[in-house]
């Protein structure tokens, strides 16, 4: 994973929604908006965004996947920071398009771009440098490290940023290294062992009692959510820039 | 859409074994994280430099393996190259006829499993007895290893103890003790009656030829005492540059595997017994095994020769943990396996080039490999091989419309406000069928496509 | 050279002569490979010991003990080097432990415990190192159900491994016991005394 102090950083940004926020998550990218915004950042949406190429990448598709990823390079072309709202795309577009683009001509692009992308939390710790995140926001939270935000600063960022909210209790469960069992088309292509995995994190998760789960990508929450959901305990989930955003709001946080 | 055969295969497990895999692998995985983060500042260097010494070594391997061998031989040892599966058996047969010998005890080794050696003796009329416990329970039941380090770990008591009253050793008793001291009782007279011990070996240091080996139960040490006969098969890829770096890898290999400290039997054999010691082998033989492995290290896959047979990444796989070993259809399971068996089938790649898609890739390997191996990059690596070469496996879907549709900004936002009638669709009218599979265990959240971009436009209005 | 072996090279050194910037060979201090905490405050011996022990081993500093452990144990009968007759095979003897000195492979069962001689320990890990010089039968250190190494006054106690390793020497044959024989294959339930010895002990006289 790149080190996130070669990256650039700026209260200038250009948002990433990501095509699961396009179709599914409409407010995690509103509020990862806002957030940008609260943190003094001027946030420009490239209207040509579409995915990053993961699907096809994990696919083993490296043509299809390459071909998405110039895209997206060319739509956020420049110089500015390239903000996400998911740890899985952020990775994509470093670690993941520095793999596929290997022995290609434009490599150098696929690097700069990947260095010039950050996930949300990251970004607001170590691009901007916020310490603490103020608000309140009464919950017992359950925070699901993403497996693809391993390495990178996301993880502790965003337990930095949550500590700092006021009734926020974060919930400690077992075998927090365990994939939720999403892993994109997976889902689909191996359903029971997805389905099975995700039943095994759920079990790990709710043993901690939440109000919510949260974490840094809305494909886990969607799959741990709708499993729970047709388990027939459903449980609230929600991107941790909702939380950053809603322990902002004046009103009263949602009750527990 | 075909299922995939190792989905399938997670499906129709008994879910009794299933629970007790998973529920061992993960006991194991956390026990390894307690001892390294308690025996050293920083596991994660470690890791690293072990993985970063294997690399350097596989890089000259030329170098080191002449190395290995011209110090094997001034041990004393014999050295012996095997191309193949084939040729390591018709190798390893002619040595032990032309000695005449008749009964083989045989130290657990992964290397004799992927050449399928012990069927090939015994149809040559040599009886050859696995003596690890695990390893001699999966051969009584005709069986085969679904782990690298705890091969019945998908066993329980009450089947071995049945399989053991089936074989004539004692009555069913199931309680662990019992079935330990009837195994020793009976390996015992196999180890004292037999002519020649086979083994596998952990290490070859470069500098001294010295062959490692651990074991637990200290089988490996037994089967080179009372006999005259030590051969050893060894991958190409088991050697490490000098004497001082086997520190490096007997202190991750324990602590990664079973969470020990160290292993109770590390032997370093340099060659047959001292002219002093009445007991132990007058000729040791190193049969060194190719078998696709130089094959291997000429692809870009190559880091997962580094791999020194820990089994951390099948214990830490959530995978693993709900298919079993026996799922990948090949000798090495696991994450490790899903690398290793097709890169190793060579020709027969289309057969096993499923394995690789086996994975979310979590990364969860990679974090706990002790010689830092990217798994995940290598299967995604081994998909981008398969796609190119026109392999087709079950259950993929085509992402050329993806691509068309991603590059395709206008059709993109089409599409995105388009779908918004699926919200209407009884699930069983739905299009796409990977939707209809998602939906039999989850819901799904309603589709708000388009929404957000409307929401940012009118933000930029006001 | 057989023909196989030709070949491989061949296509070993094509392989990685084309290799585009090679990893060195890492260098890197002794030091990160140490775990400090087993490592006591007190002499080497007390952290072999305490190591030794957490690994099921038994240390011992007096043959005395050793007999009343044999006794009380029932293992009556066994084997010892002929070169420690004196300072152990002896005393057993007047303890009434039937001893002998030559290890006769027809009756391997007969032997309950089995004596010979250690080539040092290490401290870091608590391992008794055997080696094939001073074994004086590699039998006699694995069919008994105890196994007693017996650790001279000069032979060297080693802090950590990298240091046993530095110490093989021309040494055939090295053999690292950490503690008594055992397995978790059965459902992961630890059993000692699999094939080799069920109790593991190291004498220092
Ligand atoms: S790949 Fe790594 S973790 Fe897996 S068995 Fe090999 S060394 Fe162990």
């Amino acid at each position: 994973m790149d080190s996130a102090t070669d990256k650039p950083a700026g209260r200038k940004v250009l948002f990433m929604a990501t095509c699961l926020c396009d179709a599914f998550f409409a407010e995690t990218a509103k509020a990862a908006v806002e957030v940008l915004e609260h943190a003094g950042c001027e946030v420009l949406f490239p209207e040509d965004q579409t995915c990053c190429g993961q699907p096809a990448f994990n696919a083993g598709d490296f043509a299809s996947s390459r071909k998405v990823a110039r895209h997206t390079w060319r739509v956020f072309s420049g110089e500015l920071p390239v903000i996400v709202p998911s740890g899985s795309c952020t990775a994509m577009c470093g670690h993941g398009n520095a793999l596929q683009f290997e022995g290609e001509a434009d490599l150098g692009e696929a690097r700069d771009f990947g260095k010039r992308t950050w996930e949300l939390c990251d970004y607001l710790v170590n691009g901007l440098g916020i310490k603490t995140w103020s608000g309140r926001y009464e919950a017992r939270v359950a925070l699901h490290h993403s497996c693809h935000t391993r390495g990178s600063g996301t993880g502790a960022a965003m337990k930095q940023l949550l500590s700092g909210i006021a009734g926020l209790e974060l919930r400690e469960f077992g075998q927090p290294e365990q994939c939720c069992g999403f892993g994109g088309t997976f889902s689909v292509t191996f359903p029971h062992i997805s389905g099975e995995m995700g039943k095994v994190k759920l079990e790990q998760v709710l043993t901690s009692s939440p109000d919510l789960i949260v974490s840094a990508d809305g494909s886990c929450l969607m799959h741990l959510g709708g499993l729970a959901a047709r388990g027939g305990r459903p449980v609230r989930v929600a991107n941790v820039a909702e939380i950053l955003r809603d322990a902002l709001l004046p009103a009263p946080a949602p009750a527990r | 859409m075909n299922p995939q055969p190792i989905d399938r295969y997670a499906e129709t497990l008994a879910r009794e074994t299933r629970d007790s895999v998973s529920a061992s692998a993960a006991i194991t995985t956390e026990k390894r994280v307690d001892i390294l983060a308690r025996d050293f500042p920083d596991p994660d260097g470690l890791r690293r430099l072990a993985g970063q010494i294997k690399q350097h070594t596989l890089e000259h391997l030329d170098d080191y393996l002449a190395k290995a061998v011209r110090a094997l031989r001034d041990n004393g040892v014999v050295v012996h190259f095997a191309a193949d599966a084939e040729e390591a058996r018709k190798l390893i047969l002619g040595l032990l006829s032309e000695r005449g010998v008749r009964r083989v005890v045989k130290s657990k080794s992964m290397a004799t499993e992927e050449i399928h050696l012990n069927d090939h003796l015994a149809a040559h009329g040599i009886d050859c007895v696995e003596t690890d416990l695990g390893e001699f329970i999966v051969q009584i039941d005709g069986d085969t290893p679904s782990h690298i380090v705890r091969p019945i770990i998908h066993k329980n008591r009450r089947e071995i103890a049945r399989s053991f009253e089936a074989h004539g050793l004692g009555d069913y008793d199931d309680d662990p003790e019992t079935i330990t001291r009837r195994a020793r009782i009976h390996l015992r007279s196999k180890y004292m009656e037999s002519d020649a011990g086979i083994t596998g070996g952990n290490f070859i240091s470069a500098e001294s030829g010295r062959v490692v080996l651990v074991t637990n139960e200290g089988n490996a040490r037994f089967s080179m005492a009372p006999n005259r006969l030590h051969l050893a098969l060894i991958g190409i890829e088991k050697i490490v540059p000098r004497d001082r770096d086997l520190a490096v890898f007997l202190n991750l290999l324990a602590r990664s595997a079973t969470a020990q400290q160290l292993t109770v039997y590390t032997q370093f054999i340099n060659g047959p017994r001292a002219s002093t010691q009445p007991s132990g082998p007058e000729e040791m033989h190193v049969v060194l095994l190719d078998n696709g492995r130089s094959r291997v290290l000429a692809t870009d896959c190559r880091e997962i020769l580094r791999c020194i047979r820990c089994g951390a990444c099948q214990n830490v796989c959530p995978v693993y943990r709900q298919a079993s070993g026996h799922a990948y259809r090949a000798v090495y399971g696991g994450p490790v396996g899903a690398v290793l068996s097709p890169l190793l089938a060579g020709e027969r790649f289309s057969d096993l080039a499923d394995l690789p898609k086996a994975s979310t890739l979590c990364g969860a390997c990679r974090e706990v490999c002790p010689v830092d191996i990217p798994i995940p990059d290598l299967l995604l690596r081994l998909r981008a091989r398969a796609k190119e070469e026109g392999v087709r496996t079950p259950a993929s879907i085509p992402m050329a419309p993806f691509a068309t549709l991603a590059t395709s900004p206008a059709l993109w936002r089409t599409a995105m406000t388009a779908s918004r009638a699926m919200n209407h669709l009884p699930t069983a009218a739905l299009p796409v069928k990977p939707l209809r599979e998602w939906l039999k265990l989850r819901t799904l959240p309603e589709w708000r496509g388009g929404e957000f971009r409307k929401w940012m436009k009118k933000r930029k209005q006001s | 050279m057989s023909d196989t072996e030709a070949s491989l090279f061949a296509a070993l050194r094509e392989t990685v002569s084309g290799l585009a910037g090679r990893t060195p060979l890492p260098d890197y201090d002794e030091t990160i490979l140490l775990a400090s905490g087993r490592l006591g405050s007190g002499s080497e011996w007390e952290s072999f010991a305490a190591n030794f022990e957490a690994a099921s081993g038994r240390p011992m500093e007096t043959t005395a003990d050793l007999a009343t452990f044999l006794k009380e144990g029932g293992h009556l009968r066994g084997y010892c080097d002929p070169l420690l007759r004196e300072k152990v095979g002896s005393v057993l003897q007047t303890a009434g432990l039937e001893v002998s000195y030559e290890y006769d492979r027809e009756r391997y069962d007969d032997f309950a415990f089995g004596i010979t001689r250690a080539s040092g320990v290490v401290a870091e890990t608590g391992t008794v190192v055997l080696n094939d010089h001073e074994t004086s039968d590699r039998l006699a250190a694995l069919t008994p159900w105890v196994h007693v190494a017996v650790l001279s006054e000069e032979a060297p106690v080693h802090r950590t491994l990298s240091d046993a390793i530095r110490a093989f020497g021309d040494c055939p044959n090295v053999i690292w016991v950490t503690g008594p024989s055992k397995t978790a294959d059965v459902e992961g339930i630890l059993i000692e005394g699999v094939h080799g010895p069920g109790e593991q002990i190291c004498l220092r006289l």
